[in-house]
């Protein structure tokens, strides 16, 4: 437990001395890292704790973005309050949501949720007076000194991660916790072991939209200019699951290790073989899930090596024989 | 009704034109240990099932300490006190024996707000069914006889008045079974729990239980003290056949 | 107006049969949602296309050898990778195939670029008419075809020997297993055949709808939609799923303005997956 203390100790060191180390465009994809991180770890909490995939969590992203581009622009808010109202929007949201679409299982939740999503980018789409439809809105951006901006988006990241890795850390330790676990493992039966499921379902999902909200409210004021096919993407929620599928899903740090394999990866890779990209991330994919489904940090915790990497399928060819 | 802790009236299941359950009236008073004995397929899984709440009652109330919990959800009627036992164990995986069997200390009747008191209160539960030197096994390396105890002790954890046991003794040994009817006696006597025991061990379930009630084809066929039920005719047709019945009715 | 909307709904509701009964027949057997039946239906699309460009051979000759190539091809991916993962979680094959989609995606791109693709057809113009509605030819070539193969699908699944096993491996997996039948082979048979199905499909399409690399995600949602609507486990379903989504779109684009079509249409979907999940006509098996 130490030696773990000491080892975040001094990442956190580290993260906090970097922008005023590196350059700018470290600084900036760092902060995207800590971006996706977020944002894997709040897809962690209704799909890797809990059981449902939902394949439509960007549409909190979608609503964050447009909750706080619209109030800074429209009714001229400053930052704080429209972070709030995000935040709020998206949490309210994931409770309508979550009451209808919580009772379907499966593929019929993760694809309702999609289906929600791009209901949600069309309908925000067409609301043109207000989100100025496919036209996007800019919002005003901070006046200032590139570097000291990029370093203040830098820490808003940062802040925001370091703040659901504990809510996540205690998740794995504390009753809710169980109770998604339970819920994951075995939802009747955690049902008569006297867990209300369908309220702690929406609380888990409403808990991973209010993270995914700010976050996007954070992105708008960010990156300044925001649309509805970017926002309500369905890539964000993609590669959050293949950052869980790197990192271990249901895991504290998993998301984060994924999040930074995939950047490096993406730079690496695709900044040189941009007609590639697609095909790679497929690739990657594809690989992850046939090597290694349950990540990386699955791998390290029961010390295992290259031969566990076999999956499932062939312990099962072995009790055929 | 003094000292009645559970009653059911009329109640009714039927899956299609199957009757898995037809118009049964019981009551079962606090502090006793009520068996329900009869062929496979009498439907007594199914009227546990009822009186937990994971099946819907087609006809009938159930009520517990006069609420009516019949229709009520199963963590509801988990709330109120109500746990049991499943036939087939099936731990939650991918957590350990302490994990499994905290769950029932946290979300049961006493719904424990703190981690770690619920993981202190489990732990005495596990040394009742001998199973403390295994706190942090994964529940998929269990034998059948701990995972027998580790189902007992998660119904326990959830701090039940009323336990609803479907065959614990299904696949253990003579001396597991002596052990376990030794438990529910100390449950019963030293912790005031009311009992209902399914089983099929029928030297076991005579000797423990107060009174019996007797099902057969989702019908109640017979109900009354252990020593008058083994020598009740319908009792006797219904698990050996007609003709031994009246074989033994010509010889008495 | 109506009346041809109607019309056009229906021929084209065919095509959407086949499409549907591919990916809910991967579904219904495999518990495999195939994001990539799309990017099958597509390559099915470009294959067609380029057997035209390169060789003069009409679509809808090219339907045998572009099921075949297809056939093989999923397959192959089939009894290699996916076989693997098929018994996971949703997260998992999900993701799967959401990969699979994209690298197809991507390879498209390579071998035929992000131009759009279509077949021009000499006599795509001709046709028929019947009062005041017109039936092109290729059209109705579309619509019987589609119901043929819709047909001899429902005859590979009731009577031949592949096709029962595939309804048993789909009702009892270990049931399967146990009198003998190779199940993990099974499921790459029913891979192969979706995606036959799908490029079939592919096929139809490239004489009425141009085609380029991204067209797989709306096509999938499409057949997602079939699916849901007309219930796993049905080809009547599928078949009566496709005309319904056809007549919606046709008939649709005449109340309502485009913009709010794709709304519509996810709406509907969500509505009947949280009321009606089992679909209009969903059934165990086929």
């Amino acid at each position: 437990m130490k030696t773990k203390a000491i080892v975040l100790g001094i990442l956190a060191a580290l993260c906090i001395a970097a922008p005023f180390l590196l350059t700018g465009f470290w600084v900036r994809l760092i902060t995207f890292t800590f971006m996706f991180a977020v944002l894997a770890s709040a897809l962690n909490i209704i799909a890797g704790f809990t059981g449902y995939a939902a394949f439509g969590n960007m549409i909190f992203f979608g609503l964050g973005a447009y909750t706080t581009a619209v109030l800074m622009t429209r009714l001229g808010f400053s930052f704080p309050p429209a972070l709030a109202c995000s935040a709020a929007v998206a949490v309210a949201v994931a409770i309508v949501l979550g009451m209808l679409l919580l009772r379907l299982k499966g593929h019929y939740f993760a694809l309702g949720t999609l289906g929600a999503a791009e209901a949600m980018k069309y309908i925000v789409e067409n609301m043109t007076k207000i989100t100025g439809g496919g036209q996007g809105i800019t919002v005003p951006s901070l006046r200032g000194n590139p570097a000291v901006i990029n370093t203040f988006f830098y820490f808003m990241m940062f802040g925001l991660l370091i703040i659901i890795l504990v809510v996540v850390w205690r998740l794995s330790k504390n009753r809710l916790g169980y109770a998604f676990k339970a819920i994951r493992a075995n939802e009747e039966a955690a049902g008569v072991m006297g867990i209300d499921t369908t309220r702690y379902k929406v609380t888990a999902w409403a808990l991973s939209a209010l993270f995914t909200g700010l976050t996007g409210s954070v992105y708008a004021f960010w990156f300044t200019y925001i649309d509805a096919p970017t926002v309500f993407d369905v890539m964000w929620v993609v590669k959050m699951f293949v950052i869980l599928l790197i990192g271990g899903a249901g895991t504290v740090f998993g998301p984060v290790i994924g999040a930074f394999i995939l950047e490096t990866i993406s730079e690496l890779v695709w900044s040189r073989f941009i007609n590639l990209h697609l095909g790679i991330l497929g690739l990657i994919i594809i690989l992850v899930v046939l090597f290694m489904p349950r990540g990386i940090i699955s791998l390290v915790s029961q010390g295992k090596g290259i031969k566990d990497l076999i999956p499932v399928r062939r312990q099962a060819k072995g009790a055929d024989r | 009704m003094n000292g009645v802790i559970l009653s059911g009236r009329q109640v009714t299941k039927t899956f299609g034109a199957l009757k898995a359950v037809w118009n049964v009236d019981f009551e079962v008073k606090k502090g006793e240990i009520l068996g329900i004995i009869g062929p496979n397929g009498a439907g007594k899984t199914t009227l546990l099932s009822m009186i937990n709440g994971t099946l819907s009652l087609t006809r009938g109330t159930i009520t517990f300490k006069d609420q009516v919990i019949s229709g009520l959800k199963p963590f509801r009627i988990a709330e109120q006190g109500i746990s049991r036992t499943f036939q087939v164990v099936k731990p939650f995986p991918g957590m350990t024996l302490l994990e499994n069997v905290s769950l029932g200390a946290l979300f049961g009747k006493d719904k424990i707000r703190d981690a770690r008191e619920a993981r202190e209160k489990t732990r005495a539960i596990l040394s009742t069914v001998n199973l403390s030197g295994q706190e942090n096994v994964a529940v998929e390396n269990l034998n059948i006889s701990e995972r027998k105890r580790l189902e007992l002790a998660r119904a326990l954890a959830m701090g039940p008045e009323l336990l609803l046991l479907d065959e614990v003794m299904a696949g253990l040994n003579t001396g597991e079974i002596n052990w376990i009817m030794g438990l529910i006696r100390r449950l019963n006597e030293k912790e005031g729990r009311t009992i209902l025991v399914i089983e099929h061990v029928m030297k076991a379930i005579m000797g423990i239980s107060h009174r019996i009630m007797v099902l057969h084809h989702g019908e109640k066929i017979a109900e009354g003290p252990p020593e008058r039920i083994s020598n009740d005719e319908k009792v006797i047709s219904a698990y050996l056949g007609e003709r031994y019945a009246k074989r033994r009715g010509d010889n008495a | 107006m109506l009346l041809q909307a109607v019309i056009n709904g229906l021929l084209f509701g065919a095509v959407y049969a086949t499409i549907g009964i591919g990916f809910s027949l991967v579904w219904g057997v495999m518990n495999i949602i195939n994001i990539a039946h799309g990017s099958f239906i597509m390559v099915g699309a470009y294959l067609s296309y380029t057997l035209y460009a390169v060789a003069g051979i009409d679509p809808f000759l090219s339907i045998p050898l572009v099921m075949a190539a297809l056939f093989v091809i999923a397959y192959v991916i089939q009894k290699f990778s996916l076989n693997r993962v098929v018994r996971g979680s949703v997260f998992i094959t999900l993701t799967f195939t959401f990969g699979l989609q994209i690298l197809i995606a991507n390879v498209c791109l390579l071998i035929w670029s992000a131009d759009y693709r279509s077949v021009k057809l000499p006599y795509s113009s001709a046709g028929f008419q019947i009062g005041e509605v017109v039936i092109p030819l290729v059209r109705l070539g579309i619509f019987a075809v589609a119901l043929i193969l819709t047909g001899l699908f429902y005859l590979f699944m009731r009577r031949t020997k592949t096709g029962i096993a595939i309804n048993a491996t789909a009702l009892n997996f270990e049931g399967a297993k146990t009198v003998g039948i190779d199940v993990y082979n099974i499921y790459a048979i029913t891979f192969g055949v979706s995606a036959a199905l799908a490029g079939a499909a592919g096929c139809l399409i490239s004489p009425i709808m141009s085609v380029n690399p991204f067209v797989g995600g709306p096509l999938v949602a499409k057949a997602f939609v079939i699916a849901i609507l007309g219930g796993l486990g049905s080809t009547i379903g599928a078949l009566v799923g496709g005309m319904v989504l056809g007549l919606v779109e046709t008939v649709g684009t005449v109340f309502i303005p485009s913009s709010y079509q794709e709304l519509l249409g996810f709406s509907v979907l969500v509505l009947v997956l949280v009321f009606r999940p089992q679909g209009l006509l969903g059934k165990r098996f086929y």
